[in-house]
């Protein structure tokens, strides 16, 4: 009984780690991309990365089963490795991170945007390579930005339930999140078990806020007056 | 040695300039808007001219014919912002250390503790830039700069963002900079005064080209032109013919002074009689007297403005020409003589300070 009812949680904490690993990485390859990037096609290129945030989730979630379905290209192509994807678990990760991956994109790509070139180009002129220019300048003072833009794709993919719902499913034990498990809950009656897991979501959620409030106060050179000598 | 040539297209400006420097001080002098911070980023290689040639003693950082370009990276170029661009997540300490990661850390930790000496910083190198007063950033900025021993620095408008106080003591400091960095200086700036004090050459820009590139005193002696003196404070500007020359002195008549001019030049090669010529004089070269004679001219004091040690004053030459013209003088109070407004008297224009400017 115990473990039944946890098991959305654990579910979940497993798909949102994943997702926020996958859009972290990704989100921000992105964004220092186009943050630079003055071509002609940044606007197209821009549009299609906010595109879930746009539409509707389950209209993502059908044009994932639609690209992972048997006989959609990515579907086809994992199907060379005897691999389902849809109504498995990757696929409440690949659901989350994409509908998180807009946030991230987009809060980073700022914080990247008010970084001063001239930072930059301060270290390019001291010899440091571009990749340890971007770990050792441009990330580091884009840091806030990147930290709040983590945070708000660790937050959307908690509560991913559209496209999770369409590409994954509920299946108990394997793909039921805990949106999924709570909406299903309280379709059932089960409204002790929908509460539980209501209150699990608030104590993460509140933790994560916590924490950027913690880190915030740590930083050394975001506070001004620090001056002790 | 850094030789430098440079051809830039943009919608409504082109910079086309070309000088060397050859182990010295450079001031570029200009308005804003006159591509001197284009020219730096040029040789730092943080843009690329659409043609250009750029030698570096021995090394070549441009050439747009052999489709040479190196990187920022590789060119050895130091580079203070006028911002100073310090990186606001490091210490003063890791600033300066930047870029020399790849020493062995002993070796970082002598260096950077003997820039921070020579900086006169020494106590600050935990602190963060944001904790530091602009005159302290911009030591470390330097500080910063040096540290990889780069053959040529370059300075962005270095002391726009200080006040007047902290301006002058870092002024005497970049003098002093030379005694442990034994390369060239570049440095751009808006401040005739400034680049004067600092720099052994001048190059005066104007909207993208170089007007005038010479030694400092040769600048203010004997601009190559208008633009040139206009620019360097030579705010008595008056047309005139030449009428007579002899050996190294030169006479012009000035219509607008109502007289012949007598000029002593140190050379008067592409000058002839009836040639059309500008004249220039800064307005501190020039005294007033009661007694006429050679070089006065009779004139009226307009209008006298008090400054904290000079007067400027304005008079208008007694002559029928009109409209009046007007000489711009200034007076060092502690010297000058009682000069009411209305006051009747000569300006008299030493002829080893007078400029001709050929047209």
């Amino acid at each position: 009984m115990t473990e039944s009812y946890l098991a959305p949680l654990w579910i979940s904490l497993r798909t949102v780690l994943a997702a926020t690993v996958f859009t972290f990485f990704l989100g921000i390859a992105a964004a220092r991309w186009m943050a630079r990037y003055s071509g002609r096609l940044k606007s197209l290129i821009d549009g299609v990365f906010i595109l879930p945030l746009v539409l509707p989730p389950t209209v993502v979630g059908l044009g994932l089963l639609l690209l992972f379905g048997k006989h959609g290209p990515l579907g086809h192509f994992f199907s060379l490795f005897d691999t389902t994807i849809v109504f498995s678990w990757p696929a409440t990760v690949i659901s989350a991170a994409v509908m998180a991956f807009p946030l991230m994109y987009m809060t980073a790509r700022g914080g990247f945007e008010q970084v001063d070139v001239n930072f930059e180009n301060a270290a390019r002129t001291l010899g440091a390579s571009e990749w340890r220019i971007f770990w050792t300048v441009t990330l580091p003072i884009a840091r806030p930005a990147v930290i709040a833009a983590t945070i708000l794709a660790f937050a959307r993919s908690l509560g991913e339930f559209g496209a999770t719902l369409m590409l994954a499913g509920n299946i108990p034990g394997k793909t039921a999140t805990i949106p999924i498990a709570i909406y299903f809950d309280i379709q059932a009656g089960h409204m002790d078990q929908a509460l539980i897991l209501v209150m699990i979501v608030l104590v993460i959620s509140f933790a994560s806020l916590g924490g950027l409030a913690y880190w915030k106060l740590r930083m050394p050179h975001t506070t001004s007056a620090a001056l002790n000598e | 040695m850094l030789e430098v040539s440079l051809k830039k297209s943009l919608p409504g400006f082109n910079l086309e300039v070309a000088f060397s420097v050859n182990q010295e001080i450079l001031a570029i002098l200009g308005p804003s808007g006159s591509g001197k911070t284009m020219t730096l980023q040029c040789i730092a290689g943080l843009i690329k001219p659409d043609e250009g040639f750029i030698k570096l003693n021995d090394k070549v950082l441009l050439d747009s014919a052999g489709h040479i370009n190196l990187l920022p990276q590789t060119r050895q170029v130091g580079f203070v912002f006028q911002n100073y661009a310090l990186f606001p997540h490091l210490t003063v300490k890791d600033n300066i250390a930047y870029g020399i990661s790849h020493l062995p850390k002993e070796e970082i930790k002598i260096k950077v503790s003997e820039l921070l000496e020579k900086m006169h910083i020494s106590n600050l190198g935990h602190r963060y830039p944001r904790q530091l007063s602009s005159g302290q950033q911009q030591r470390v900025a330097l500080a910063r700069a040096i540290a990889p021993e780069p053959e040529v620095l370059l300075l962005d408008e270095p002391f726009s963002a200080l006040d007047s106080q902290v301006k002058e003591r870092l002024e005497l400091e970049l003098l002093t900079l030379q005694n442990f960095y034994k390369g060239n200086i570049l440095f751009v700036t808006h401040n005739l005064a400034e680049g004067y004090k600092l720099a052994s050459k001048i190059a005066v820009y104007d909207s993208g080209r170089i007007v005038q590139c010479d030694f400092k005193n040769r600048v203010i002696a004997s601009p190559s032109n208008r633009t040139v003196a206009r620019l360097t404070g030579v705010r008595n500007l008056m047309r005139g013919s030449i009428t007579e020359i002899k050996d190294l002195s030169v006479r012009v008549l000035v219509p607008e002074l109502g007289g012949t001019l007598k000029v002593t030049m140190d050379n008067t090669a592409g000058l002839a009689p009836e040639q059309n010529v500008t004249i220039g004089i800064r307005p501190e070269f020039i005294h007033i007297t009661d007694h006429p004679g050679d070089n006065a001219f009779p004139c009226t004091a307009d209008r006298i403005v008090e400054g904290i040690s000079i007067l400027e004053c304005f008079f208008h030459v007694n002559t029928e020409i009109t409209p009046r013209h007007w000489v711009e003088v200034s007076l060092p109070k502690l010297h000058a003589p009682h000069v009411p407004e209305g006051h009747k008297c000569y300006v008299y224009l030493p002829p080893e300070h007078v400029a001709v400017i050929r047209e």
